[in-house]
């Protein structure tokens, strides 16, 4: 017995030598930049946060503006119409691709993740070309007769929502994918014997099956959704979101405490929606 | 139990090695730049400058300004021998102490510039900055799209530019645009005026297409937008892409610039610094800089072995016409800049 627990110790010993690093990597490079942005979001203007400064809530009022409550809702509302759409194509995306003969599952996982290979900047540019006033697009639409002037594509809504579900749509690919190709699909089969129509069926059996994919792929596309703001600028949208923001009042207005408290409301949002989607019984993500 | 001390003796001996480094860096044959990507040039200006005096040149990068300050107060004004950023961000580096004198006794030629490029709010008594291109933001238009003919800032008002133009995306340079069309000044911080000005803004905001800070000409030439307010290597590269685009000087007044360089006050290598500036100053290397940069020069010397196409060009040779009419964009307290962005917010929230 004794012999035994020795043994048991030595293994607990040797695996938190295995956990260290990991453990290391998130305190150092984690845990404390986000405590010293929290710290800094509750001191005083101009203040670093350190022994002595003092303690205030006034950074998290001052967001309580009718425009920066408008630019946080921008962001969400970007993120949400990037989700939907995402949904709607990539699911039935994942869907044949799963279902896809083995030839043409290659071929299509392949082009889910060779873009991966290229920087996004780059592939947003090619967008750009594409979508240009002289460009492409305009010269086929126009050849085609469907046209007189060309479309000013670039600067619109509609061009930053392409840019953002073109960047974003493969994390909405990959878990309904991996769902409807774990799915038992005799099931399904099994509807269609009682009598069910195919759409029926699909409304019945796989859509509520694959649900934990479709959710999983919901936050992955929503939660980095909200924080990016360089595709807008790229694409010349104007719009001032949640990152435009944060990164104004950090460089230019060079008010860090307030920069810090629209970051911490940032995290707190993200970190809700995690938490909702946990509540709800989906997949760790592999995230905690 | 052998292991672990190995291991921490190892540990310990390499960092003393690192504490070695440090120390011979000072004698070290090595110049640390810090600007912003393709600001200085390697194969016609950075490689003959290794090529004769032997010192290696390492060259970082930032994103804007802002950035640069952040990461120099970070260091606190050490890392890097040489600085290349803009007026603003360099009054403000001097105000905050992080930079140091250049050495007269080295930088031999500063008097190689046109005296009415120094002596700026950004270094009072030519100490600190040595300048090393200019530039003004000028209205560029395709006469093609636009039948009007545009002369000046409060042109862009019309109705008949109704989604047509493209404008600079900073608060400080547009908000500035429009306190220079109602005749103030681009760095007034009067309540009242700015409020006027965010008025008048917001009226303009049906003919904007387009904000965004850096390459307005590509949306000028893919047709997008017809005019353009933008920087001067903008305004060039719009012109080589398309002859027929029309420059406007706008009659009401100018935004000005200047890009600057300093020597950081904890500069690991100021002697090769100070080397540097001399090299930069000189006028066969000043004028390959300006043509490589597409702006204006700031070195008469320069501008006397300079390429003939070069002084052909109005966009970098009509500065010295209007000198007398540019403004520049001064730093501002960070209750004063933020006012501008507020103003700024508020606008785009509403377009």
């Amino acid at each position: 017995m004794a012999h035994n627990r020795t043994l048991e110790k030595a293994d607990a010993r040797r695996n938190m030598l295995f956990v260290l690093p990991m453990t290391l990597f998130a305190v150092v490079l984690v845990a404390l930049p986000l405590i010293y942005v929290l710290g800094t979001s509750l001191v005083e203007s101009g203040q670093d946060f350190s022994l002595g400064a003092t303690f205030t809530l006034n950074n998290y009022k001052s967001l309580l503006r009718a425009d920066y409550l408008q630019v946080f809702f921008n962001s969400l509302k970007l993120a949400f119409f990037t989700t939907v759409l995402s949904f709607i194509i990539g699911y039935p995306f994942g869907y044949c691709m799963a279902r896809a003969s083995r030839g043409w599952k290659a071929l299509l996982m392949m082009l889910v993740i060779i873009p991966f290979w290229t920087s996004a900047l780059v592939r947003i540019y090619g967008w750009k070309i594409l979508l240009q006033a002289n460009g492409p697009i305009n010269a086929v639409l126009r050849s085609l007769g469907l046209i007189e002037k060309n479309i000013k594509f670039l600067g619109s809504y509609g061009s930053v929502l392409l840019a953002m579900v073109y960047c974003m749509i493969s994390f909405m690919i990959l878990p309904c994918h991996s769902a409807v190709d774990k799915m038992d699909f005799t099931l399904v089969e099994a509807a269609r014997d009682l009598g069910s129509k195919p759409w029926k069926a699909f409304i019945d059996v796989t859509l509520p099956l694959t649900m934990p994919g479709i959710l999983a792929g919901c936050v992955l596309v929503f939660v980095p959704s909200v924080g990016i703001f360089y595709l807008a600028d790229i694409m010349g949208g104007g719009l001032v979101l949640v990152g435009n923001l944060i990164r104004d009042q950090l460089l230019k207005v060079r008010d860090w405490n307030t920069g810090s408290a629209m970051s911490m409301v940032l995290i707190l949002i993200t970190a809700g929606i995690y938490l909702v989607y946990r509540k709800s019984g989906g997949d760790d993500l592999g995230v905690f | 139990m052998k292991k672990i001390f190995a291991l921490l003796l190892a540990l310990v001996m390499m960092s003393a090695c690192a504490v070695a480094e440090t120390v011979n860096q000072k004698d070290e044959a090595v110049l640390n730049i810090f600007t912003w990507e393709g600001y200085i040039d390697y194969s016609t200006v950075i490689q003959p400058f290794e090529e004769e005096t032997g010192i290696k040149v390492n060259y970082a990068t930032f994103a804007s300004n802002e950035e640069m300050y952040e990461k120099l107060s970070a260091v606190n004004g050490g890392d890097y021998d040489i600085i290349l950023a803009s007026d603003y961000i360099l009054n403000a580096t001097r105000e905050a102490g992080l930079m140091q004198k250049f050495d007269a006794s080295i930088v031999t030629n500063y008097s190689n510039l046109n005296p009415d490029f120094t002596g700026k709010f950004f270094d009072p008594a030519n100490e600190y900055v040595v300048p090393y291109v200019s530039g003004i933001p000028l209205i560029v238009y395709d006469p093609s799209v636009v039948e009007k003919e545009i002369k000046g800032f409060n042109d862009l008002w019309d109705p008949a530019l109704a989604d047509t133009l493209g404008l600079i995306d900073d608060a400080r340079v547009t908000i500035g645009m429009v306190l220079l069309s109602m005749g103030q000044s681009m760095n007034t911080t009067d309540e009242a005026i700015l409020a006027e000005a965010a008025a008048k803004l917001e009226s303009l905001k049906a003919n904007i297409h387009v904000l965004e800070y850096e390459n307005l000409h590509n949306y000028l030439v893919s047709g997008d937008i017809g005019v353009a307010y933008t920087f001067t290597p903008f305004v060039a590269m719009a012109l080589d892409a398309n002859p027929d685009l029309k420059v406007v000087w706008p009659e009401e007044g100018l935004g000005f610039g200047i890009d600057g360089l300093f020597i950081p006050v904890n500069a690991p290598h100021a002697k090769n610094a100070n080397m540097f500036l001399e090299f930069l100053l000189r006028p066969e290397i000043a004028a390959v800089c300006a043509e490589w940069q597409y702006y204006c020069s700031p070195n008469a010397a320069a501008l006397e072995v300079i390429g003939d196409w070069y002084k052909a060009r109005p966009e970098f040779m009509g500065l010295f016409d209007r000198m007398d009419d540019a403004e520049f964009v001064l730093n501002l307290s960070p209750e004063n800049e933020q006012k501008f962005q507020d103003i700024w917010t508020t606008f785009k929230l509403s377009l």
